[in-house]
């Protein structure tokens, strides 16, 4: 459902030199699946979601999602892919259901169809109770409701995730995470970026764990801490002769 | 959070309504950045424009030592309205369409849609045409008023039709430093308005024809029936051309520039450095 072979991603600095933000990273998101994307601040992860997303285009090698190809048909990635963001980006003037509302209509949705479809998100998501208050007026957790709503409204088979957790608390999170995981259970293929491992050490499937723009790992949590310990463990044994020889 | 979406499978538009989807979506939009700019800075902004060109006329009027005649008012006007009031209501509402959304961190959320950008430039386009345009018009109303001009309704139906061009000319026009550099969009539109719209729309050469300002100006001496009596330095800085042409020019000049606008920001990329 997602699939990222040997993707490179560039960047021109302001100082004229190049940075490598991705550097031929590869892994695949199987529907019914749910990825960790691991890694710390300035690893890549924001950069790789990003071309899936289409917002970035790859400097060479792929980035599928359901078969569409994020160079060659962005409008099909986009028709198949929601995507979260840390930075939930809700307008704080407008309540959750003209959020919807408006982003369904730029999926193209329109009348009844679109109606039922926010009615049924505002149920899912527990929106009801303000779903026509500013959003501004909401809590951290509400707020990252919506936004997952938003990336949800036009029933995308894949859902890429960045860091959304980040501005919520305990609940929020345990919250969230137990409805990705019920998405999960539907079929869809979810790839979800985050430096919290404790939060999802046991509710991914797999994880991938990226360093200076590489993947230093990948595997299913028991494959990683077979060498001992927790997931945490297994992370910093994975970046550390990244870290050594980046240094 | 109890149970998971099931798929109440809303349907995706078929590839032959893409295009009343696009207008939908732009429309969507449109309504969105209206009810954004619904906020008191906006509001107070938007209330100084209106009662700006009243003040002036009434200022005038008071200090002139004889009485303002006809033309003289409408050469006043529409240098305040059209040009002024106009040109500063475009800078507030459409230069910051793409810097907005990425400083308040929505961009990725509108540009992950299908259709998502394009809908973002032209709903703005939109909404800064209606927006300018009420706020115009009723400067325009506000200033006859004070200005104690004879049979006014004639002139407000004139200058209406002159605001409605000079807005969708202008706002297409600052569409393009908008989309090129976000950042500095306002310093770039300032930049185009005095050296296209100003300089260029001035020379009394060929390239006057690309500006907005050219046909305003023309359509404005067309319509108060100016043309046979302009003195001769002033016929060089109006087109001759009937009024449809005018019309039809600032058209073209909106559909060129806003597809220009389109296929730039269809093609940006923001490294996520660059936001909010």
């Amino acid at each position: 459902m997602i699939e990222v072979d040997d993707l490179v991603k560039h960047y021109q600095a302001t100082d004229g030199s190049t940075v490598r933000a991705v550097d031929h990273v590869s892994l695949a998101v199987r529907p019914g699946e749910m990825v960790g994307l691991l890694g710390a601040n300035g690893a890549g992860k924001t950069t790789t979601l990003r071309v899936l997303a289409t917002l970035l285009r790859p400097t060479s090698g792929t980035a599928r999602v359901a078969g569409c190809d994020v160079r060659h048909d962005p409008i099909g990635v986009r028709r198949n892919l929601g995507y979260v963001s840390a930075t939930t980006g809700v307008p704080d003037r407008l309540t959750p259901r003209e959020i919807l509302r408006s982003f369904g209509q730029l999926h193209g949705l329109e009348g009844t169809g679109l109606a039922a479809r926010v009615e049924r998100l505002v149920d899912v998501l527990d929106l009801r109770s303000c779903a026509d208050r500013p959003t501004g007026r909401l809590s951290s957790g509400q707020r990252q409701r919506v936004s997952l709503g938003r990336a949800m409204v036009h029933d995308p088979p894949a859902l890429v995730l960045d860091e959304p957790t980040n501005a919520l608390d305990v609940l929020g999170s345990r919250d969230l995470l137990a409805f990705l995981a019920a998405l999960r259970a539907e079929g869809r293929a979810i790839l979800l970026s985050t430096h919290r491992l404790h939060e999802i050490e046991n509710r991914c499937d797999r994880f991938v764990i990226i360093h200076a723009g590489r993947v230093v790992a990948q595997g299913t949590r028991d494959e990683l801490v077979a060498a001992g310990g927790e997931l945490e463990d297994a992370f910093f044994r994975a970046v550390a002769p990244a870290t050594e020889a980046a240094s | 959070m109890s149970e998971a979406s099931s798929a109440s499978a809303a349907t995706a538009p078929s590839a032959a309504g893409a295009w009343s989807a696009v207008g939908a979506s732009a429309v969507a939009v449109a309504g969105f950045q209206l009810r954004r700019l619904l906020t008191r800075p906006r509001l107070l902004l938007a209330g100084l424009g209106m009662i700006f060109p009243a003040a002036v006329m009434l200022a005038v009027r008071r200090t002139a030592p004889v009485p303002l005649d006809r033309d003289l008012t409408v050469v006043m006007l529409y240098a305040l309205v059209p040009e002024a009031v106009c040109m500063l209501g475009l800078l507030v509402t459409m230069c910051p369409v793409v810097a907005d959304e990425l400083e308040r961190g929505t961009w990725i959320h509108v540009a992950v849609r299908p259709g998502g950008r394009r809908a973002l430039l032209l709903g703005t386009f939109l909404a800064a045409v209606a927006w300018t345009s009420v706020v115009a018009v009723a400067a325009v109303v506000a200033a006859l008023a004070v200005s104690g001009t004879s049979k006014p309704t004639g002139l407000v139906a004139m200058f209406a039709a002159l605001i409605l061009l000079s807005a969708a000319g202008r706002a297409a026009l600052f569409a393009l430093p908008a989309v090129i550099l976000p950042k500095r969009a306002l310093v770039a539109s300032v930049g185009v308005a005095l050296v296209v719209e100003f300089l260029c729309g001035l020379l009394p050469a060929v390239v006057n024809q690309a500006t907005v300002s050219l046909r305003l100006r023309s359509l404005l001496a067309d319509w108060m029936g100016w043309r046979r009596n302009l003195p001769t330095e002033i016929e060089m800085l109006v087109d001759p051309a009937p009024a449809w042409v005018h019309v039809g020019a600032v058209a073209v000049l909106v559909v060129v520039l806003l597809t220009a606008a389109v296929l730039i920001l269809e093609r940006r990329q923001f490294p996520p450095s660059e936001e909010g």
